[in-house]
């Protein structure tokens, strides 16, 4: 910068620090009607009644079969799209072939699509008239209506994500190291595992992390192939929704809120526990 | 590295690339393949009878216009917000940019039945709103609060670390050298920011048009009147009208997928610009 | 780096390759994504009950214990149920597209003939003493207590700034007894000579202010509960369940002229056929239409098919109480009113029979 420093006449300044703090204003008000209100109206509803009707809503085996449910087509959903997700983005970034431009917007496709839409293209393959479905049908295997379709329809919303995390890290990433441990004689897993993984590390936490989230709250895919069949099919959104209708506002609530809270502290652990990491790195 | 010269690509490699595109094609191709094929089927004729269908090319029209106003004011309020974050400092401005994500963490179903007990015609606000004409929740301006909500954290996080990565020395020095608050967004850091408002308004566009689960609670469901795409998809199948379903599904996706294609190709002119 | 054409050799020897790692990986994730899943309780006693919302709390209160401790007492046998409750047009939607129910209880027959018609029902479901029923009930409008904006029929809700609420015809089967009823009631003023004419202004009123458009009956009942709108067109058995859950009055209004709901149930052939508990799900129906059942059914407010049953504290039937019969039947219903181009759709559009 130049040797001498103008300085901002006083009057322009005070000016500038008000347009900021307007703008601060502004920006801080819109946050709180549209997200803080709203967040606390739904933490309140759940806790009106005490913390103890709260715990009680969230033990009864209705809300505890759908929890469990939620649980295991997330974990399904996350695993697959994870490994997917790795192959994909090294695929992606370090091979070249043709279509391989086109492969990259395919995988963004889910992303546009509405979990309605998602739904109807699940029956349409594996409905009982469906593609697919028509041979499953007479062998007794059921997609649609089942724990399958459902795991299928929420791998299918939260496809993209651990890709869109892991590409541009990749790619920033870089060849080199790779090619250094090659030419050192490691092998490709020996190299994945040892000097690609690391340094994505944060990019597929990050991915993995929206993934959860994303599977946690799916709602519109499932309430067109699950059937809402009590126990068998119906997660933890589906038994929001249907606490709505039946009167049991409180176990909708409290359900929304274990949900939420349980998505929003991964969200936000993730990012406190990258912080500190890095900021032990740096000072090492 | 996979197509070294001196060999080819290594069996791993294909296996690699076999199985990544199998996996896509059987999750989405296959499933958008057999979507637009039913579609299809009865004939061109059938199609556009399905789209023209006052009750459809509504629902559609409906769909697009909220989407286009919520993605003005969340390009707008998402810029200002990160811009916010970023260069200023108040009290409770950590929590607030922890809070950022919690449309994400929040499942659409709730954000409606929240938004409707907060807003909707039976609370103090929404009450109040209506009685001077301000009426939201069941309403057109419903639809876009939802949309808002679930959509506000896009173009934030978009533009929020190309701002961090921006050096503030740029707008000071545009400041010593005269240059209004405006002024300085205009010419130094808009340049700067565009690609990541437009990814991010994208995003949020994209979302909008296949929002579903807090649109459903908040929008009255009228046909001809606050019936949007997806709650007019899911309607028809659940009517048996699945070729109506299918139609506005098919139109809507190739919809969002243009937008895709346009937001990656201006990407990558961005990064042309700005040399990324 | 120069691409090979595929006649050399090794370019060719990678295409097969990776022809096969596709085939190969495509089959293995298909069977991972598919794997083979029986409904968990298939057997000669597991009863799958796909029905519509309003009747969850008869049936998972009292009805289905009910059943319960009478198979055990007939057969010594303990019967499991898995339950579905569904908007009935969803709900058939479902049974339609591969829900493997094995009994349909839904809100209306149209949704049991969408049944028959995808081959899943027998086509003389109907055919019994109790031509395929299981409840009664009428159509009402709840009221805000104390009825501060007096309504007493269906021309107070035609009136200017009343707030409405019933369901989305496209997804609910209560909405269409709703909407059956609001037009039905104008339409047979003069029981010679119906005048669908007069039937259509005043359902184009009413609609005018109609406020949500719920996709079940249920959640209708639970946003007008939640403190939406001044009146909920519903099932009469609807409000009287809110007063038999609250313990407080939920007042309600039977207009003049009303419809009379009558609930079918069937057995749906393919999937008893699968899960071989063609027993149990014939006992259930008969079950369903004993004396025992029919009064759980008056007790959560709906009417039983003999009226002997009902509680005597019943409010009596309105004067003129027409059925879907003398409104042309379901078919003609299905096709006139909510097919396309029909009555439904030109409230909205303005013209009728727009399609041929």
């Amino acid at each position: 910068m130049a040797t001498e420093v103008q300085r901002i006449p006083a009057s322009r300044q005070a000016r500038r620090s008000f347009g900021k703090g307007l703008l601060t204003l502004i920006v801080v008000g819109w946050f709180a009607l549209l997200i803080l209100v709203p967040l606390l109206a739904l933490i309140r509803g759940a806790l009106a009644g005490g913390l103890k009707p709260f715990l009680q809503a969230l033990a009864t085996p209705e809300a505890q079969n759908a929890f469990f449910l939620t649980v295991l087509i997330t974990v399904v959903a996350t695993v697959v799209n994870t490994i997917f997700g790795l192959i994909m983005s090294i695929v992606l970034v370090r091979q070249r072939f043709w279509g391989k431009t086109l492969a990259d917007g395919i995988v963004d496709l889910p992303f546009a699509i509405s979990p309605i839409i998602a739904g109807l293209m699940l029956i349409l393959i594996y409905g009982n008239q469906g593609w697919i479905g028509q041979w499953l049908e007479p062998l007794g295997i059921k997609v649609v209506y089942a724990w399958p379709g459902m795991v299928l329809a929420t791998t299918f919303v939260t496809l993209p994500f651990v890709v869109r995390e892991v590409v541009p890290v990749l790619q920033e990433f870089g060849v080199d190291q790779e090619e250094v441990a090659y030419t050192l004689g490691a092998g490709r897993w020996r190299t994945f595992w040892s000097v690609t993984l690391p340094s994505i590390r944060w990019g597929l936490a990050y991915g993995v992390t929206l993934t959860i989230a994303r599977s946690l709250g799916e709602f519109g895919a499932l309430l067109v192939v699950s059937g809402n069949i009590l126990g068998r099919t119906q997660t933890t959104t589906l038994y929001i929704h249907d606490g709505i209708e039946s009167f049991n506002t409180e176990g909708a609530y409290a359900a929304s809120v274990l949900l939420a809270g349980v998505s929003f502290v991964l969200l936000l652990g993730m990012e406190l526990f990258r912080k500190h990491v890095e900021a032990r790195e740096t000072r090492t | 590295m996979s197509n070294r010269t001196s060999r080819g690509p290594l069996p791993i490699d294909l296996f690699l690339r076999g199985s990544a595109l199998s996996y896509l094609a059987l999750m989405v191709v296959v499933p958008l393949t057999a979507l637009s094929i039913e579609a299809l089927k009865p004939g061109w004729d059938p199609f556009w009878q399905a789209l023209t269908d006052p009750f459809a090319w509504h629902a559609l029209k409906l769909t697009f216009a909220t989407a286009f106003i919520m993605v003005l004011i969340n390009a707008v309020m998402g810029t200002a917000t990160a811009w916010v974050l970023v260069r200023c400092e108040f009290p409770g401005k950590g929590i607030m940019n922890a809070l950022i994500d919690v449309p994400f963490a929040v499942p659409t179903v709730v954000t409606g039945l929240m938004l409707v007990a907060l807003y909707g015609p039976s609370s103090v606000l929404g009450s109040f709103l209506g009685r001077h004409g301000w009426a939201v929740i069941y309403q057109q301006p419903g639809i876009v609060l939802a949309l808002l909500f679930v959509s506000y954290p896009f173009v934030i996080r978009s533009v929020q670390p190309v701002l961090l990565e921006m050096d503030p020395a740029e707008e000071e020095a545009a400041a010593t050298l005269g240059a209004g608050t405006f002024t300085t967004f205009r010419r130094v850091t808009f340049p700067a920011l565009w690609p990541s408002i437009l990814t991010g308004t994208a995003l949020s566009f994209s979302r909008a048009l296949g929002e579903f689960g807090s649109v459903i609670m908040v929008a009255g469901n009228r046909p001809l009147q606050t019936k949007t795409g997806p709650m007019y998809i899911f309607g028809e199948i659940e009517s048996g009208n699945t070729h109506g379903a299918m139609v506005v599904s098919v139109v809507l996706l190739a919809f969002s997928l243009g937008i895709l294609i346009v937001l990656n190709l201006l990407q990558r002119q961005g990064r042309h610009i700005h040399g990324h | 780096m120069g691409r090979g054409t595929p006649t050399n050799p090794k370019r060719r020897r990678s295409l097969i390759r990776f022809g096969v790692c596709c085939i190969a990986s495509s089959f293995l994730t298909w069977l991972s994504g598919c794997l083979p899943v029986q409904g968990v309780y298939a057997g000669a006693d597991t009863l799958t009950i796909g029905a519509y919302s309003v009747v969850r709390d008869a049936l998972r209160e009292k009805i289905l214990p009910g059943f319960a401790a009478h198979w055990k007492a007939k057969t010594g046998r303990t019967v499991r149920f898995e339950e579905s409750y569904n908007a009935s047009g969803a709900q058939s939607r479902a049974i339609a597209s591969g829900f493997d129910a094995d009994v349909a209880m839904l809100s209306l027959e149209g949704d049991v003939e969408r049944l028959v018609k995808a081959g899943l029902v027998e086509p003389n479901w109907k055919d019994g003493p109790h031509k395929g029923l299981v409840t009664r009930s009428l159509v009402v409008i709840g009221v805000r207590p104390g009825n501060p904006l007096k309504l007493q029929g269906w021309e107070d809700l035609e009136r200017p700034g009343v707030g409405v609420l019933y369901p989305d015809p496209k997804t609910s089967g209560g909405a269409k007894w709703n909407i059956n009823a609001i037009y039905g009631s104008a339409m047979l003023e003069d029981q010679e000579h119906p005048n669908l004419q007069a039937g259509f202004e005043r359902l184009a009123k009413v609609q005018a202010n109609v406020l949500n458009m719920d996709s079940s009956g249920r959640q209708s009942m639970a946003t007008f509960e939640r403190g939406t709108g001044d009146a909920v067109v519903t099932y009469e058995n609807e409000l009287l369940l809110q007063q038999k859950r609250k313990g407080v009055a939920t007042p309600y209004v039977i207009p003049d002229a009303t419809l009379q709901i009558e609930g079918p149930v069937a057995i749906v052939e393919s999937s008893v056929r699968e899960h071989g508990n063609r027993e149990v799900a014939e006992a259930f129906l008969d079950y369903l239409r004993q004396d025992e059942a029919q009064r759980i059914f008056a007790e959560y407010g709906f009417r039983a098919l003999d009226s002997r049953l009902d509680p005597p504290d019943r409010v009596p039937l309105p004067k003129k109480l027409f059925t879907i019969a003398e409104l042309g039947g379901w078919k003609e219903i299905n096709q006139k009113v909510y097919g396309p181009g029909g009555l439904w759709d030109a409230l909205f559009t303005g013209k009728k029979g727009s399609k041929p």
